[in-house]
């Protein structure tokens, strides 16, 4: 038995799947939204890469789609290790294709050289 | 030296009001920063501009968009404002020097300020570890250091959970979150998204009594709250941590607001505004967080929009008569914004308010003169989630009374 | 009854196992009590004794902790006519007061600044020395100390004013006591008025009764429950660390040569010398030891072989209020409540020279010696005990709290004298309030009982009495204001935006002669971090002037001593590890 909130909508529909058994959305998005969460959950990854000669230390970067959710640490960690230089274009790739999902990791904003 | 309008603070409310403030007179923005952008640089999580740009945006990215469009503006960084005076007289202080500038009409737009850990009295020593999770944030993100590795969040609002989830990905295991309500303060979205994705514990009804460590944190003392907020004895226990984050609320820092005289709201903690996001005094415009805390940065641009034109409308010299109609907060309302209706010509505008307590299957409504003027229909509404009635200006332009309120579908 | 007996009988009917021996006017107490409470509880009855100099305190009870002696480095590291143990207010004070002579001095203190440990914690207040018990020394040091402060202020450029003090009488002043009410309103409007103006004017002291109706003009948020008051308008107000500062760079503007984190751990003595004090940094030769290390003066005499006294830490807590209510009264004061607790002068509303209202401290006796938390009920104290003077003050006004602990002895007084047994040993201990008010005169005090000791004190004639603080731009006109801008574009750039503190002021600080090395020591000496945010914004930014300025790695800032390190490493050093990084 497995328990899920929707989060298509501000109701927040508390879904029970047991089996083949879904119950508790109110419409059919949250049918689509526990499969997929079952299935294969996925998720936009946000974070920090180191960069040198700007403003700050660290530049925001996004991933341009999602990645499947178990692979979110693995990546955090491929990307500990990532240092760029400035200047950078917000999305700018940054790491192209990772961990081969075919999602790759882009700059958040622009960062001039300092 | 002069300006036409000007602004104090570059973050995304000061941003919007400056973006639509150029097109119609000189402008001014005066951000404390070494850059703009405000708080959005360090929200480097997505979920930003659903509704203005359709895309569910990073900070720094929705933050870049109306950066773009300063060309014209006479931006001021690493600028602060010491003083203000109700003539519309400023005190700046930056590296290039100290000067007064006065402005034909002013946009407040300071944003908020993190509640502390001394507002809330947690008892205990004072060792290092313990961050209001804004501050947490800058320094994740901007000055890339990392806080700890064993971290204990005060308070599920969303700036408690979006750290939740950012310190766990960098690596450092969250104990748990407590929250002293019975329910979760933040969006759904982030309860699901920030904690149960990382099993990371939900504690509601509970608060931290004690802080122990002498040099930095060595853990904490949480229990049970009763139904009056009151710890419960019996329930006290030790948790283990080398890290405090207090994500406890946003207080509007209007401390330049109070110097001046402005009326303030005391629900809000923000200045009364009109329809225009004009404050009591004329000519003094706000929007933003420093009117009251936002949900969603896309409402704060929708406003500062809106006071940028209006702001800029009163330094050309339009007059508007001024009818001071208040806007009640009607029954399940605890506030509403903007709280006056001058009957200015605005095509359309928005209220925004918070409901008291949760409610499915609601009506909102904006009652003119008695008359119910307006509906909608809500599957849902929450305190922590904001509540948007648009309406037509012409609707409430000649009221002479105005009231929101929010009933329970028959 | 002999003292000893006394003190045994005393125990004994409380079932307790105590012996007490009485040497040279030290008593000696030795046996089991059940725990810290009895153990502090039979140490106060012993100090109460006649004519009993010190009470040393060697009972056992559960729970007690063995001291560890910590191990001291071996090699040479510093040689002086006179090493004074202890950076608080009263060791830096009689380190400038020495450097008037030709003298080699050097200071150790163990933390990472000066006035790291009572000095910090206390609510600033000069005492004019009405409060004291009578007779004892810590008052007649504090009447005299408190004369010097206005001539010091002037040379030394820290903030001192006298704002004056109200000593309040009101319904609830009798409330606790077991008489009827109508009796206690009156002894406490026709007797205990004339009583203080009695002890004032010995002391001399000027202070006048004010009656109720003035006392609610001027300070209208005071109780309507008010009688009547006792206005002392020599009652002086300072800032305890920028003074402590102040009178250090001083000093080492005089030639004091100041360790820093530097823990004395033992003393190398022969005969009845102490001939180098050991420390953790290394050994310093000494002819004459000074020692002031507030609570810990106790260990420290030991080292000395002249342990003759016990210290018991008492804990004051403290509110701190918004500036934003630094009108809501004009002069700090406090209610007077019966029955009165020994040395307990009761704490009130006691404003800073910045105008934040304090509202402590408390009293409680705490066992361990690095206890500075703040309880609940302490909190919860001092709301119900200064609502009965000022009952709207709202709870929402605070906006920070701390705690020091007093280095209080069993005989309650401070202890200036020579050790009996080592005759280069000079006692500046038990220093609990009126500490601050007091340190003037206690240097002048040591400076007496070294010359008594044999000590040529020779005066300087290139002393140098004045200096002058760095620059506090939030005082400053806007034209001085801009003058300093266009010299150094830093202080232009505000970066404490509750206090208006610049960069420039932190670089000043930072490099300073007792310099700032964490964010704490930045905090006092700018009031960057002090405000209504409490440094929630500055914080990031001071810790980056901090890295920049010293060339510590930003992910190394400590908030003040060892062990408080703000952060744990850069980003990503957690991930890394797990990578086997």
């Amino acid at each position: 038995m497995r328990k899920f909130i929707c989060i298509q909508c501000p109701l927040g529909c508390e879904i029970i799947v047991e089996g083949e058994r879904i119950e508790g959305n109110k419409c059919p998005r949250g049918k689509e939204y526990v499969m997929q969460e079952m299935k294969n959950p996925r998720r936009v990854l946000t974070t920090t890469v180191f960069i040198e000669n700007a403003i700050h230390p660290m530049l925001p970067v996004r991933s341009n789609g999602e990645i499947p959710k178990e692979l979110l640490k693995e990546c955090m960690k491929i990307l500990a290790g990532v240092k760029v230089k400035a200047p950078v274009k917000k999305g700018d790739v940054i790491y192209k294709n990772i961990l081969n999902t075919g999602i790759d990791i882009i700059a958040s904003r622009s960062m001039e050289r300092k | 030296m002069e300006t036409d309008v000007a602004i104090i603070g570059g973050g995304p409310a000061g941003l919007a009001a400056a973006m639509e403030a150029k097109k119609h007179a000189k402008v001014t923005l005066i951000e404390r920063n070494e850059e703009l952008g405000g708080i959005l640089q360090q929200c480097i999580h997505h979920g930003f501009g659903n509704f203005i740009f359709g895309e569910a945006l990073t900070g720094p990215e929705y933050a870049e968009h109306f950066i773009e469009q300063m060309e014209g503006v006479d931006v001021m960084l690493n600028t602060t404002v010491l003083e203000i005076d109700k003539n519309k007289r400023m005190l700046l202080s930056s590296p290039d020097g100290v000067f007064e500038m006065e402005a034909k009409a002013i946009i407040l737009a300071m944003g908020c300020r993190e509640r502390t850990r001394t507002q809330i009295f947690i008892p205990g020593t004072r060792p290092a570890g313990i961050y209001t999770a804004g501050t947490a944030q800058r320094l994740i993100n901007i000055e890339g250091v990392m806080l700890g590795k064993h971290i204990v969040i005060l308070g599920s609002g969303d700036v408690g959970l979006i750290m939740a989830r950012r310190l766990t990905l960098e690596g450092a295991k969250v104990e748990g979150v407590y929250e002293i309500m019975p329910k979760p303060g933040g969006l759904t979205r982030n309860i699901v998204q920030c904690l149960y994705d990382f099993d990371i514990p939900l504690h509601l009804s509970h608060t931290i009594v004690e802080i122990v460590g002498k040099r930095r944190v060595e853990g904490v003392f949480v229990a049970k709250v009763d139904e009056n907020f009151k710890p419960i004895e019996e329930t006290k226990r030790f948790v283990p941590c080398d890290t405090l984050i207090l994500a406890v609320g946003l207080i509007p820092e209007n401390e330049l607001t109070k110097k001046i005289g402005i009326e303030l709201d005391d629900i809000t903690a923000g200045p009364v505004v009109d329809e225009g996001m004009e404050t009591s005094i004329e000519g003094i415009f706000a929007c933003g967080n420093v009117v009251h805390v936002h949900d969603l940065v896309d409402d704060v641009s929708f406003s500062a929009i809106i006071a940028g034109r209006e702001a800029a409308k009163y330094a050309n010299g339009r007059k508007i008569k001024r009818r001071k109609i208040k806007v009640k907060a009607g029954e399940n309302v605890r506030y509403v914004v903007p709280q006056i209706i001058n009957g200015r010509d605005i095509e359309e505008i928005t209220f925004y308010f918070r409901v008291k307590k949760e409610m499915k299957n609601v009506v909102t409504r904006l009652l003119v003169d008695g008359e119910v003027r307006k509906e909608k229909r809500e599957l849902i509404v929450k305190p922590p989630e904001m509540v948007r009635l648009k309406v037509k200006g012409e609707l409430v332009k000649n009221a002479n009374s105005i009231s929101i309120e929010v009933k329970k579908v028959a | 009854m002999k003292v000893e007996k006394k003190v045994e009988k005393y125990a004994r009917k409380k079932g307790w196992k105590v012996k007490a021996r009485l040497e040279d006017g030290i008593l000696y107490l030795e046996g089991e009590v059940p725990s810290y409470k009895e153990y502090v509880e039979i140490g106060r009855y012993a100090g109460k004794q006649k004519n009993i100099e010190g009470v040393v305190n060697r009972l056992k009870y559960k729970g007690k902790k063995e001291v560890k002696r910590k191990k001291g480095e071996n090699k040479l590291i510093g040689e002086a006519d006179v090493v004074i143990i202890g950076g608080g207010v009263t060791g830096c004070m009689i380190a400038r007061e020495l450097s008037k002579y030709k003298l080699d001095i050097i200071l150790v203190e163990k933390a990472e600044d000066v006035a790291c440990g009572a000095t910090k914690a206390n609510n600033a207040m000069v005492h004019t020395g009405i409060g004291e018990k009578m007779g004892t020394l810590k008052q007649k040091l504090c009447v005299e100390g408190h004369k010097m402060y206005e001539e010091l202020s002037k040379q030394l450029d820290f903030p001192y004013e006298k704002n004056g003090m109200w000593i309040i009488l009101t319904k609830d002043s009798f409330a606790d006591m077991p008489i009827p009410s109508f009796l206690g309103n009156f002894i406490a409007r026709f007797i205990i008025p004339r009583i203080i103006l009695r002890r004032a004017k010995k002391l001399g002291i000027p202070m006048h009764i004010v009656k109720r109706k003035e006392l609610l003009k001027e300070e209208p948020n005071v109780t309507s429950r008010a009688l009547i008051a006792v206005y002392s308008p020599t009652y002086g107000v300072t800032s305890p660390y920028l003074f402590t500062i102040a009178l250090a760079e001083n000093a080492i503007d005089n030639g004091v040569k100041i360790m820093l984190e530097t823990e004395v751990v033992d003393m190398i003595t022969e005969g009845e010398e102490v001939k180098e004090v050991v420390t953790d940094k290394g050994r310093i030769k000494a002819r004459y030891v000074i020692n002031a290390a507030g609570v810990y003066a106790d260990m420290v005499a030991e080292m000395a072989g002249a342990r003759e006294y016990t210290i018991h830490p008492k804990k004051g807590s403290t509110l701190l209020f918004d500036k934003d209510y630094g009108n809501y009264i004009k002069h700090s004061m406090t209610i007077l409540k019966f029955p009165r607790m020994e040395h307990y002068k009761g704490g009130g509303a006691m404003l800073t020279f910045e105008r934040n209202i304090q509202l402590g401290p408390t009293l409680m006796e705490v066992e361990d010696r690095e206890d500075t938390s703040v309880t609940a009920a302490e909190i919860k104290q001092i709301f119900s005990r200064f609502s009965l003077l000022l009952p709207n003050l709202p709870r929402k006004g605070v906006i920070a709290y701390f705690a020091g602990l007093r280095a209080a002895t069993f005989t309650e007084d401070f202890i200036i004298r020579r050790a009996k047994k080592v005759r280069n040993f000079i006692h500046v201990a038990g220093i609990q309030s009126p500490g601050l008010a007091a340190a003037p005169a206690v240097a002048k005090m040591v400076v007496g009982l070294l010359k008594e000791s044999g000590l040529e004190m020779v005066e300087k004639k290139d002393f140098n009495p004045y200096r002058k603080a760095s620059v506090v731009i939030r005082e400053l006109s806007v034209e001085e204001r801009q003058k300093m801008v266009e010299k150094d574009a830093r202080y232009g750039k505000v970066v404490c935006r509750c206090e208006d503190v610049t960069e420039g002021e932190i670089v000043d600080a930072i490099h300073g002669k007792i310099g700032a090395r964490n964010i704490d020591a930045i905090k006092r000496r700018t009031r960057a971090g002090m405000g209504r945010c409490q440094g929630s914004f500055c914080l990031p930014h001071v810790a980056k002037i901090l890295s920049r300025e010293t060339g510590i790695p930003l992910e190394e800032i400590k908030k003040n001593g060892n062990g408080s390190n703000l952060f744990i490493g850069k980003a990503k050093c957690l991930l890394e590890e797990e990578n086997g990084n």
